[in-house]
């Protein structure tokens, strides 16, 4: 598409705030796992929502009350995921010590201030994704920077938050959510108008956030653990919030049909929209202000000790310009490989397992930057099943030679599909365990005795089909040469 | 509020609460809305607002410059409650509602984060705008203390405020009281309200009123709609039936107990069924027991008369007798005894309670047995041990909730010290303490 937008001349300004689930044991108020794994709910709680009398007048009740009136909210208890505090019956607990560090670490990356006392706020939220009509949310950080092409992007905050529910469907006012994404930890970090940027380049610098936001290697990956929202404005119009881009390579696309849709209005009204898979936006409900913002009563405010930030500053990863030099450098990986994991969602995942492991880094990388893209892609196979320990063990049998490294696609697809099966069943099942030197030179042997005329070329196929994916192709060839050197 | 080093400095700018400030620290400039210090925190941590919202906490030191850019609030101090009526339609019945305090009058002011209590007729209105097709609402603030704070004292105080609105004429009349003691209250008034003849219904919210998710609205609307239209004459209990917004349970006020900390249906019924169930949204009332009184138009009269020198003792493994000494040295009147299982108290060696139940009974001090089981019935006889106890003069209360028991022995030596008519009265049914029969489908509802 031939882009005829003059971007500097309609005054095009954008403001990104990212969100990130943070990869902790505990969501953020309760002992609750984040898994998100559970698949049958135990029971659905029937809710109704009031209009809160007293928000400094700038959202009207009345307005509110006729929204809320007509409205059945259902939520869906999961297992081990739930407990009373998502249900709104239990006060939350003490604050997750570990995602306020996390959210402390990038913070500092983004060379934020912190404050020396974090207060944490309610935001009141009537769609109903929060049980309590609240969301809670704290600033860690203000005041921070990051370099893109040179420039300083501003960074205003970064806060540490409590995610919302998750909408399974609505019908009729009857509004249906899936209790166990609420309380998650998320990071929200927004940036200063950003102004004279394409939107090519505003996806650049979300992604750079989101880039700073891994090396850390506690966020959470995969689909719906990222979620972008930008504000456009074009000269001489309100601004627009659009909510819940879930994939980066949308942002820009985003915008363009935002200024497209801006550009054709006579008058741009305040509004926030939301985010659809294909890039367009849809309205939701008008801009809602600071004043929605009140006080949690119910844990004391958090005092930040300097020696526990100089700690922190300590301990922080290297900055991404150095990670690229090094992972060329000591890991011997291409240009486009190292970028390709450093934008990788398993990027935390891949240094452990290089540093664990005495298996040439590139195999490790291409089987988190293409085969698992490849396999969800290609195939639509269910990767996000995969978890860490699993590729540790997966990379602890190719070290041990019980596999090769040719098999790794068939059981990662495999494993993906039948998450509770044992590493040596599906081995076993998809019949990859290696085949003995012993075992490969009778195969060798039986192929050449009933192969007599046909040229090596061929016999190291035949013997290649036999033990596809149980036998490294360099021993196949080697044998095959040495068995055939031995009859002629 | 803030330390003494951060007011002085303060009042040396002149600058107040609720003042546009700009605070320059280490070469970064904050500007916000100075906040008041709530009551948690480090009183020498700055609290600022800023423009989008977010309180933060910055730490004051000499070095920090700070200076007032204007005056943006005023923060407004709230005035004490007084009466209201709210008439709607003339041809609606009225009812009044009494204000003690507690989570559901609390909320926070949204501006400085502190937490008040104010629950004036306009606001409930404001909350639950489906009350004004209901009833004319009278309202009143009698006190405003947690329940925690709650004393005999002030039970009397609020039995007196409910006879005088029912006296005056209204409908039915709600409580709105903190949940920690709510049930006390609810049996307090039971038996001091004498010749009821209305609903009386005492109301909490496990969730401040402040919050979308509050339980005050269904609570408070189930409550009206059950003075309002309800046939029952008693002191009952309105408040969740289950975590649901769904309906309320109205349980009688001498069989209810606060049985969990923090769940909206914290309220169960012990040994009986719930008088009603008091749907919110259809607003049918189903009545599932029927064994109440019927509204009538006698005048309330108010007995509360109490001796406040009753104890309740729980007895539990290596418990030390010599509790009764003391209670028997400070002259108290009344001893109620929560023992284990059916009655039973310690009997062996050092541990064992009956010498001083002997002697507390030998001085004049009637002892009660209940039990911490809550569900059931203590029993005088089946074992020897309660058989140790009876025979020495111990009352076995019944299906009595301990501390139903411990309010009904205050009422009761209010009336007299004779030891044969303690025993009557504490054994005869005076408010649906007791009941006759246990219905099987009781237990854990």
């Amino acid at each position: 598409m031939v882009d005829l937008i003059d971007y500097k001349k309609i005054g095009l300004k954008c403001g990104l705030e990212i969100h990130r689930q943070l990869d902790t044991k505990h969501k953020l108020f309760c002992g609750c796992s984040t898994g998100m794994k559970e698949r049958e709910f135990i029971t659905t709680l029937k809710r109704k929502q009031h209009p809160v009398a007293s928000e400094l007048g700038k959202v009207d009740i009345a307005a509110q009350y006729e929204f809320l009136r007509d409205r059945n909210f259902y939520y869906q208890v999961f297992p081990n995921e739930d407990c009373l505090v998502e249900c709104d019956e239990e006060p939350i607990h003490q604050l997750n010590q570990e995602a306020l560090e996390i959210a402390l670490q990038i913070a500092l990356l983004l060379n934020c201030t912190i404050p020396g006392e974090i207060h944490i706020m309610r935001k009141t939220v009537i769609d109903g994704s929060n049980i309590s009509a609240f969301q809670r949310t704290m600033v860690v950080g203000l005041d921070g920077f990051l370099v893109y092409k040179g420039r300083k992007i501003e960074i205003i905050h970064v806060s540490l938050e409590e995610d919302a529910a998750a909408i399974v469907e609505e019908k009729q006012g009857n509004v249906t959510y899936r209790l166990n994404r609420l309380g998650i930890p998320l990071v929200e970090i927004g940036t200063g108008l950003l102004i004279g940027y394409m939107p090519g380049e505003i996806q650049d610098i979300a992604g750079l956030i989101g880039m700073i936001c891994r090396s850390i290697g506690k966020v959470k990956r995969g689909i719906g653990t990222v979620r972008q929202d930008v504000n456009v404005s074009i000269k001489g119009g309100e601004r627009v919030e659009i909510k819940g881009i879930q994939e980066l390579r949308l942002l820009s696309k985003v915008i363009e049909l935002e200024v497209k849709r801006q550009l054709s209005l006579p008058k741009v009204k305040e509004e926030t929209r939301s985010a659809n898979p294909d890039g367009t936006t849809k309205y939701t409900r008008p801009l809602p202000g600071a004043a929605r913002l009140y006080p949690e009563t119910d844990i004391p405010p958090i005092p930040i000790e300097k020696k526990r930030i100089k700690k922190i500053k300590k301990e922080l990863p290297e900055p991404w310009t150095k990670k690229v030099s090094r992972l060329k450098k000591e890991l011997k990986l291409s240009n486009e490989l190292a970028n390709q994991i450093l934008r990788s969602d398993y990027l935390d995942l891949f240094e452990k397992l290089t540093k664990k492991f005495r298996i040439q880094p590139s195999i490790i990388a291409n089987v988190f930057s293409s085969t698992i893209k490849d396999l969800k892609k290609r195939e639509n196979i269910p990767v996000e099943n995969l978890e860490d320990n699993y590729f540790e063990e997966l990379f602890k049998f190719l070290v041990k030679g019980k596999i090769v490294k040719e098999s790794i696609p068939d059981i990662l697809s495999y494993k993906a599909k039948n998450p509770k099966m044992k590493m040596t069943e599906v081995v076993k099942k998809l019949k990859l365990e290696t085949v003995t030197k012993e075992e490969l030179l009778k195969i060798v042997k039986d192929v050449l005795r009933k192969n007599k005329d046909k040229p090596i070329t061929k016999i190291i196929g035949i013997v290649m089909s036999r033990v596809r994916g149980k036998a490294k192709s360099e021993d196949v060839v080697k044998i095959v040469k040495k068995e055939v050197q031995k009859i002629y | 509020m803030y330390s003494g080093k951060v007011l002085r400095v303060l009042k040396r700018k002149k600058i107040k609460v609720g003042d546009r400030i700009r605070l320059v620290k280490k070469k970064r400039t904050f500007q916000g809305i100075l906040m008041p210090r709530i009551e948690m925190g480090n009183k020498d941590s700055l609290i600022l607002k800023l423009d989008n919202g977010y309180n933060i906490g910055i730490k004051f030191e000499p070095r920090v410059k700070i200076e007032k850019i204007k005056s943006e609030w005023k923060i407004k101090r709230r005035e004490k409650g007084n009466i209201e009526t709210i008439i709607f339609d003339k041809k609606l019945p009225t009812i009044s509602i009494i204000g003690t305090g507690g989570t559901i009058a609390s909320r926070i002011d949204y501006r400085t984060g502190g937490v008040y209590a104010s629950f004036s007729a306009k606001e409930i209105v404001t909350q639950i705008p489906e009350l004004k097709e209901n009833a004319n609402i009278k309202t009143k603030e009698i006190m405003n203390i947690m329940s925690e704070d709650m004393t005999p004292e002030r039970w009397k105080k609020i039995a007196r405020a409910v006879a005088k609105e029912i006296n005056s004429g209204v409908r039915g009349v709600i409580i709105t009281h903190g949940t920690d003691t709510l049930h006390y209250t609810a049996a307090a008034l039971s038996f001091m309200l004498i010749d009821l003849s209305c609903p009386v219904a005492v109301v909490g919210a496990q969730r401040s009123s402040d919050r979308g998710s509050s339980d005050t609205v269904m609570n408070v609307a189930c409550a009206v709609n059950f003075v309002v239209n309800s046939d029952v004459a008693g002191v009952c209990t309105v408040l969740h039936g289950t975590m649901e917004d769904d309906y309320c349970l109205a349980i009688r006020g001498t069989k209810v107990r606060k049985m969990h900390t923090s769940r909206r249906d914290a309220f169960r019924p012990i040994n009986e069924l719930p008088i009603a169930k008091i749907y919110w949204k259809n607003r049918k009332i189903e009545i599932l027991n029927e064994n109440y009184r019927k509204r009538g138009d006698i005048k309330v009269k108010v007995d509360d008369k109490l001796e406040t020198r009753v104890a309740l003792i729980k007895c539990y493994p290596g418990l030390d007798p010599e509790i009764f000494d003391y209670y028997i040295k400070k002259k108290y009147k009344g001893l109620v005894i929560e023992g284990t299982g059916l009655g039973h108290t310690p009997t062996l060696e050092q541990y064992s309670l009956l010498p001083k139940v002997e002697r507390a009974i030998k001085l004049g001090i009637p002892v009660v047995i209940t039990s911490q089981c809550l569900y059931g019935r203590v029993h005088p006889t089946i074992y020897h041990n309660l058989r140790e106890l009876s025979r020495r003069g111990a009352i076995f209360a019944e299906d009595m909730l301990p501390g139903v028991a411990y309010i009904k022995l205050m009422w009761v030596l209010g009336h007299t010290k004779k030891f044969d008519e303690i025993r009557k009265m504490m054994l005869t049914n005076y408010s649906g303490e007791i009941t006759e029969r246990t219905d099987s489908r009781s237990f854990l509802i």
